[in-house]
């Protein structure tokens, strides 16, 4: 179990919208992009294993995001890679809502339940 | 195999987008039959960093492969790349492969893509002419730009411009010549077109408005000597001509099958046989009126037909059909485009072009037709929805920056 880090507040992420937070605020190998999708919280490595792009400023729909500069598109929920260009997954992370709190928790896979 | 029979054994021919895409999504669906990928070469990689990343050097081959080897083993999808197709026998189910062996097939999708365009002028087959569509033609290309290169370009489409631009970085200079006064008016419309025209000279490209009618190189140490219809002559290190593709449908031509400057196929991609699928650049629609569409040579298009070909082939329904969409990088900017710019319309500007992220939508009525942008993708992927949802909206709704394009797709889903 590693430590829980709040990285934001709810109503920080607006529905269907993502966020970048700083590798040094959240001491991850990556930024990460928090993004907010049908009432629950996913965070993944924020940049596209593909190019050098954020997926905070992707497009999310579905339960997965879309790289802003081609197709790459990856599971909210597992960082699996589900389109080419892209051929390498990503990072995700649990996070957790502890009252108006986002919690963080670096490295650690996410289960099923994740809000 | 009749049309209702599940394969057990499919033959792609052709390792490119089209056709990994197809055995992805044959995979997918739950195909569990013998799989088999024929393309000689190397192991299936993406094209569009030739022109840009790779071909600068900041990518390199395993960057850019397609599927890492793991896919292939995981998949159970069997590779070959030491011999290519020599012959497709659709009636037998069989191909035929350059090595004398034989494969069987109940479904055969050819995904052959295209050949560059040779030059069709004296001299058009020098040696330092080069043309780019291989990581090879990438390879030997980037060998031979040194800084200080005097680079040629010929045609000013996708590849012409954005070879442009990474010779540019890679410090040739270099000069660009097309017989349009403003290339890409069809597909980025004029307001775009004229911005990313302008934009090589800003960057100290020398543009010409011209054709190129013969190049001639007295020794094989000597430069080049291109002459212009004008009869004005450039004296160039290299040449690239960057003036479009031919399809390669000979396996389908000596298959017998419908061709018309592309292999003709349906909306489920099949082909004039029953066994035969093809899809991705060599492949051409054929609509229920009997109207062929122009061949798309985008690589969303070679995706797009892929997984359509997968679903033909195990008899699923066609694959929902999407508008075109495409994307350019160059001097440090990234285009989309989606829908189609050409008919005339109303036209919307979103943020202003050359200050930040900017759109031109092209609507028809209160409907969006086609839409632009550089470094606002999200401003395409919205508009793509407009128009595959052929959702009404106003200029208004589209020029301020401050609406959110997403919130406004999200409220009138859920008023229809």
């Amino acid at each position: 179990m590693t430590t829980g880090i709040k990285i934001a507040e709810v109503g920080d992420v607006d529905d269907g919208e993502g966020i970048r937070i700083d590798k040094a605020a959240t001491g991850t190998e990556d930024d990460i992009a928090l993004f907010s999708a049908a009432g629950r919280y996913y965070a993944l490595n924020d940049t596209c294993t593909h190019e050098k792009a954020s997926l905070a400023d992707g497009w999310v729909e579905d339960g997965a995001v879309e790289c802003p500069l081609h197709v790459g598109k990856f599971c909210l929920r597992t960082g699996e890679v589900l389109s080419m260009p892209a051929n390498e997954s990503t990072v995700a992370h649990r996070v957790e809502v502890q009252g108006e709190d986002i919690i963080l928790y670096p490295g650690e896979t996410p289960s099923e339940e994740t809000e | 195999m009749t049309t209702n029979d599940s394969p057990q054994s499919v033959v792609i021919v052709g390792g490119g987008v089209a056709g990994i895409s197809a055995a992805r999504e044959l995979r997918r669906l739950g195909y569990d039959g013998d799989l088999t990928i024929v393309d000689a070469g190397a192991a299936p990689y993406d094209r569009p960093p030739l022109s840009k990343d790779y071909l600068l050097g900041t990518k390199t081959m395993p960057d850019i492969h397609l599927a890492p080897a793991k896919w292939f083993a995981d998949q159970n999808v069997t590779l070959v790349t030491t011999t290519r197709v020599e012959r497709i026998e659709p009636d037998a189910g069989q191909v035929l492969l350059s090595d004398a062996s034989v494969l069987h097939a109940d479904a055969i999708i050819l995904a052959t893509g295209g050949t560059p365009r040779p030059l069709p002028v004296p001299g058009g087959d020098l040696p330092a002419v080069h043309v780019l569509r291989s990581a090879e033609d990438a390879d030997r290309l980037r060998a031979a730009l040194t800084p200080g290169t005097r680079l040629l370009v010929i045609g000013a489409g996708l590849i012409g411009a954005e070879t442009a631009s990474t010779a540019l970085h890679l410090g040739a200079s270099v000069t660009l010549v097309d017989p349009m006064s403003v290339p890409l008016l069809p597909a980025v419309g004029p307001e775009v077109a004229a911005f990313l025209h302008a934009q090589h000279p800003e960057r100290g490209i020398t543009t010409i408005h011209g054709s190129v009618t013969g190049i001639a190189q007295e020794s094989q140490t000597s430069p080049l000597v291109a002459t212009l219809a004008t009869g004005d002559t450039i004296e160039a290190d290299l040449v690239l001509a960057g003036i479009g593709i031919t399809a390669d449908t000979a396996l389908a031509e000596a298959a017998g099958l419908d061709i018309d400057n592309g292999v003709i196929v349906d909306y489920s991609q099949r082909t004039s046989h029953p066994r035969v699928f093809a899809a991705g650049d060599s492949s051409r629609r054929r609509g229920p009126d009997g109207v062929l569409s122009r061949r798309a040579e985008h690589w969303d298009a070679a995706e797009g037909t892929g997984r359509a070909a997968a679903a033909g082939v195990l008899g699923r329904e066609p694959v929902t059909e999407i508008s075109s969409w495409f994307w350019t990088d160059r001097h440090g900017i990234h285009v989309e485009g989606v829908g189609d710019m050409s008919p005339s319309g109303t036209t919307v500007l979103r943020g202003t072009l050359g200050d930040g992220p900017a759109t031109v939508f092209r609507l028809d009525g209160d409907r969006v037709v086609g839409a632009v942008s550089i470094d606002d993708s999200n401003a395409i992927r919205a508009a793509r929805r407009m128009i595959d949802g052929r959702i009404s909206v106003t200029a208004e709704d589209l020029s301020n920056p401050e609406h959110n394009l997403r919130s406004l797709l999200r409220s009138t889903a859920s008023k229809g």
